[in-house]
């Protein structure tokens, strides 16, 4: 029996080639797709779930809600609450511990480098399980001259792992000190957001002089993670958050806007396992890029959707074919086979070319899960001797399989055989031929939606990168980390230096340059208002060359000036008592509404109020007032800002050039070298910067594009197929139409407009869903591209699929168009 | 109306080469009633697909209302078809999916007709045909002689010269296959030319004259007096 079920399908398979083809080459495509996204999404999906601890480690997240600004979000949390969260809630909470990202200058012997080394709390040690390969990590955590480094950094430095005793020199702020590994540990697998190649022990006493570190309430350099006591539940801190941050935070309700920390500060905590797919912060707040569960969800429909695509060419040229296994079907009855037996030989066969579609698809993932991997910057695999991989897989066949046997199966089990074999062939039934149009109709719409996504998505990152931003991007180099040790003290001298340099036009030293992820913020009240009236507004900190530099629109006032003695920043070291120090700013045009001047011209010459520490203040006069301009990410809607001088700390020089930019940065590089040996020479274009910021969406719609015109080709195969079937139905109407006088081009038009209807209904079906679905996606953007121009993507997405449908059913339609009528009208 | 001259089909396989005509010299004039005769495999229905231009000669010439067209391409062959030339088959050949009256409607389509004129002249032959309270009906609701009459009907809304007729009655029982004939009869009466295959003796008897066929040749000619 199983033979001759067996034969019978191969050799329906050999005789009818095209449509063999098609289910094999379009299933190996579907599963292809889908055991791809299978494989990222189950990554995704198991970052951090294998600690140990996993279910009780949390983290602190803080926000700030501040009154008639979007709330900030910050992963880290303040020093001082490593101390308090636990004490607070002694009952259960079991351990906290810091970790903060440093880079020390690292010497070890004659090497020098700058290092990314995390300063953390023993604590560490018993909420994470290292995988230890030598040492112990609570001996080197627990003691402030001691390292844990993972494998990589000692085979660098050390060429060994057995790298116990081995001493290198860190230098950062006031550290300045051998320390003496202690601990190796096995490099992170990639599936955790933690990227941390060595520990040093935190001891606040080092940073004294740095109290923002560790020690101040409302500065966050840290993330803080915590372990959950068992039995207890997140729900009890979340609960508590305002009381613990009160009781943390004092403050004098007569002295601000706020009655007490609660009103503007929120501590909540989220799962270790969430932080991959939920992210809180902005980009760039976590030790390496996250997913987002959007991206998940997103991914999986697709493959879903593509593989649904390859189910129904599956099914639809099964029925379409069912007229020809009609008399198989029939003879089989006469001889005996219950239409259950006929069932299971049909769903047999479509597990057949199921199977052989997956091994195809298998050798497609082989192929194609190395580019793959490389978009994603995964390192993917498919992994034969994991049980759930091969369980995966024959799921996928075993439902697909059923799947597109199911309606064959049953339609083709229940002929009657007399009827079938009377007439010699079957007549189809209309159910089969709706079922067709119905499923066709689906494949088209997908597509269609398909495509409106990912030029939506496409047209989304087009449309941030270049709207104007309100200053100029183009031609202007930023070179980062100045801000560390190697460098610190010599800014200026690499500045005069670039400066020197043919083709630099001008040059910007200071803290934050545009899209840095650097945002300070300060409390200012207009001066003769009381501390009631007080508001937070942004603060970047720039240079005098910055405005000319980055050509930012004056709207009334003046820039900085050097000659200048009274443009200034008032520092808190400075303060005299009983005095007020003296200093400028200039505001954008936000800001200036925002604190309630009539016009950029009226806030010019107008005093602010701020607070250098608790017992001084300080007059801020408004010089100038600059045109907005998206100072922040173009992820975050525009904020009311002020530009203040820098005192004495540098992060980036940006660098406006004209002509060859390789040859500026190379240049710019062997200054560097020359001034700061062994710190990391990095730049980056402002241009280049705003688009990174959207290296998610370029990824997305990478991986949409890839997707859709896959889908696409698969819908083609199904359609080419059953117009090849439609047409052989169609043979002798065709005949007899070109008989009474029709040309072919009027038979192609015939056959094309058959094909046609089905397409259009899918544009009527998929337009609106892709419409709702794309602009609530656009809604998450502050800057968007206008919602309107969906309406012609989705005409053009409507015509793409129209001409493919077309292409593919016309050249099927003239050969049959041109064929002799008298061959299908002879043998009836 | 038509002439064919030392006219010949050959069909060439691979390997075989079959003589379907041979040197076939037929002159058919306007209004005639012409029956072809001969047993199965004689080159009927080849002569008659020459005839109606559906194929085209190995040799010889064509003659049609004074156009040789033994050499013509298929578009030009197609527009003299479809302006002279009625077709009825054995198997009626309608189109399943369409009503009566489309399937008439069919044979005006192609003629860039306005379709308030094809609709009066669709109801005006489903009339002469005694089909017109069938008309919303589909082929497979009617009975073989109502089905035939459709085919006739869809032969001749397009007032074409000839009519081409294979085995009209092949399919019907002797009362509808008559009634078939008669309509023929009427249609030459009005000065139809019709070329009809039969293997039906008492049907050839309609026709005016007699061809018959045999292994490609013609072989005897009978000319009827007026019946």
């Amino acid at each position: 029996m199983f033979n001759n079920y067996l034969q019978v399908a191969l050799r329906n398979l050999v005789a009818n080639k095209l449509y063999s083809f098609i289910n094999i080459i379009g299933l190996a495509v579907g599963l292809a797709a889908c055991v791809m996204i299978a494989l990222f999404v189950r990554d995704e999906l198991s970052y951090d779930k294998h600690w140990n601890k996993a279910d009780r480690i949390y983290r602190l997240h803080n926000t700030f809600n501040i009154p008639g600004r979007e709330p900030m979000h910050f992963v880290k949390a303040p020093g001082p609450a490593k101390h308090e969260l636990i004490r607070y809630f002694s009952e259960d909470v079991l351990a906290t511990t810091r970790i903060r990202t440093f880079f020390p200058i690292l010497r070890h012997k004659d090497q020098v480098a700058s290092e990314r080394i995390h300063w953390t709390d023993p604590e560490t040690a018993e909420i994470f399980d290292f995988n230890v390969i030598a040492g112990d990590m609570k001996d080197a955590l627990g003691d402030k001259s001691s390292l844990a480094v993972n494998r990589s950094f000692a085979e660098r430095y050390f060429g060994t792992t057995d790298a116990l005793g081995e001493v290198v020199n860190l230098n950062i702020y006031d550290i300045a000190r051998d320390y003496k590994v202690a601990a190796v540990f096995e490099d992170l697998p990639e599936n955790t957001v933690l990227d941390v190649q060595a520990f040093a022990a935190i001891d606040e006493a080092d940073f004294t002089n740095q109290s923002w570190e560790f020690e101040q309430w409302y500065s966050t350099n840290s993330y803080l993670f915590f372990e959950l006591k068992p039995g207890s539940s997140i729900d009890t801190i979340n609960d508590q958050s305002a009381p613990f941050v009160n009781n943390a935070i004092k403050i004098d309700p007569d002295a601000g806007a706020f009655e007490q920390a609660s009103d503007f500060l929120e501590m909540r905590a989220q799962s270790i396992k969430d932080l991959q797919l939920f992210p809180q912060g902005r980009i760039g707040s976590e030790m390496k890029p996250t997913g987002s569960m959007t991206s998940v969800v997103m991914f999986v429909a697709i493959a879903l959707l593509t593989l649904l695509i390859a189910c129904i060419n599956f099914m639809n040229l099964a029925t379409a074919k069912s007229t020809q296994r009609a008399r198989e079907v029939a003879l089989r009855k006469v001889l005996g086979a219950h239409r259950g037996q006929l069932m299971t030989q049909f769903i047999g066969e479509s597990v057949l070319i199921a199977l052989i579609g997956l091994a195809v698809g298998v050798a497609l993932v082989e192929l194609m899960i190395d580019p793959f991997s490389d978009l994603l910057g995964k390192s993917l695999a498919l992994d034969y001797s994991d049980g759930s991989t091969i369980v995966l897989l024959l799921g996928l066949v075993a439902f697909v399989g059923s799947v597109g046997g199911a309606y064959p199966a049953l339609v083709l089990s229940g002929f009657l055989p007399a009827r079938v074999l009377k007439a010699n062939r079957s007549t189809e039934t209309s159910g089969s031929v709706s079922l067709r149009n119905v499923l066709v109709i689906t494949q088209f719409a997908i597509s269609i939606g398909l495509i409106v996504a990912t030029s939506v998505v496409y047209g989304q990152r087009l449309y941030v990168t270049s709207v104007d931003p309100g200053f100029s991007k183009e031609n202007i180099m930023v070179v980062s980390n100045l801000n560390l040790s190697g460098v610190q003290g010599k800014q200026e001298t690499l500045r005069e230096e670039v400066q020197q340099i043919p083709g630099v036009t001008m040059t910007s030293l200071a803290p934050d340059t545009p899209v840095n992820g650097n945002t300070g913020n300060t409390t200012v009240v207009r001066e003769g208002e009381s501390d009631k009236e007080s508001m937070l507004i942004g603060v970047q900190v720039v240079d005098h060359d910055f405005f000319p530099l980055y050509d930012v629109e004056l709207l009334a006032g003046r820039f900085y000036e050097r000659a200048r003695k009274t443009d200034v920043t008032p520092v808190a070291e400075n303060a005299v008592d009983g005095e007020r120090q003296r200093g400028a700013i200039i505001l954008n045009e936000a800001a200036a509404y925002r604190m309630g001047f009539a016009s950029p011209a009226a806030a010019v010459g107008e005093q602010l109020r701020i607070f250098l520490d608790r017992e001084h203040e300080a007059l801020l006069e408004i010089i100038g007032v600059v045109r907005d301009m998206q100072y922040q990410s173009m992820r975050e809607p525009m904020r009311p800002e002020m530009y203040q001088l820098p005192t004495d700390y540098y992060l980036d020089l940006s660098i406006k050039f004209e002509g060859d930019a390789q040859a500026v940065i190379q240049q710019v590089e062997t200054i560097w070298r020359d001034l700061a040996p062994g710190v990391p020479f990095a730049y980056s274009f402002i241009d280049e910067r705003i688009e990174g910021e959207f290296a998610r969406e370029e990824q997305q719609s990478i991986m949409l594009a890839v997707f859709s015109g896959l889908a696409i080709v698969i819908a083609c195969l199904g359609l080419y197929g059953l117009a090849s079937f439609t047409a052989e139905r169609r043979t002798k109407e065709i005949g007899i139409r070109k008989v009474m006088g029709a040309t072919v081009l009027d038979i192609v038009r015939l056959l094309i407009w058959q094909f046609s209807k089905p397409v259009l209904i899918a544009n009527i079906i998929a337009w609106p869903l892709v419409a709702y679905g794309m602009i609530t996606w656009l809604e998450s953007f502050p800057y968007r591209m206008e919602s309107w121009l969906i309406v012609p993507l989705c005409v053009i997405a409507g015509v793409i699929a129209l001409m493919i449908a077309w292409v593919t059913v016309g050249g099927n339609a003239a050969r049959v168009a041109r064929s002799n009528p008298i061959k299908a009208l002879r043998y009836e | 109306m038509l002439k064919l001259h030392n006219l010949s089909k050959v069909y060439r396989t691979d390997e075989v080469e079959t003589v379907a005509l041979d040197n076939v010299n037929i002159e058919i004039e306007s209004g005639e009633f012409v029956a072809i005769m001969g047993p199965s495999g004689c080159g009927k229905s080849t002569l008659l697909n020459i005839i109606g231009m559906l194929d085209t000669p190995s040799g010889g010439d064509y003659v049609f209302m004074g156009e040789n067209v033994a050499g013509y391409p298929e578009s030009k062959l197609s527009n003299i078809r479809k302006q002279n030339i009625g077709f009825i088959f054995q198997s009626f050949n309608l189109i399943d999916e369409l009503t009566v009256e489309e399937n008439i409607e069919l044979a005006l389509l192609y003629h860039n007709i306005p379709s308030s004129v094809r609709r009066e002249r669709v109801a005006k032959v489903m009339d002469k045909v005694g089909i017109a309270h069938r008309a919303k009906h589909m082929p497979s609701q009617l009975s073989g002689g109502q089905q035939q009459r459709v085919a006739v009907a869809r032969a001749v809304v397009g007032d074409q010269a000839m009519i081409l007729a294979d085995e009209p009655t092949g399919n019907l029982d002797s009362a509808h296959g008559q009634e078939v004939m008669e309509m023929l009869q009427a249609l030459n009466a009005e000065g139809t030319t019709i070329v009809m295959v039969t293997h039906s003796p008492a049907h050839a008897d309609y026709a005016r004259r007699t061809i018959n066929l045999f292994d490609g040749h013609v072989v005897t000619e009978n000319l009827r007096a007026a019946v």
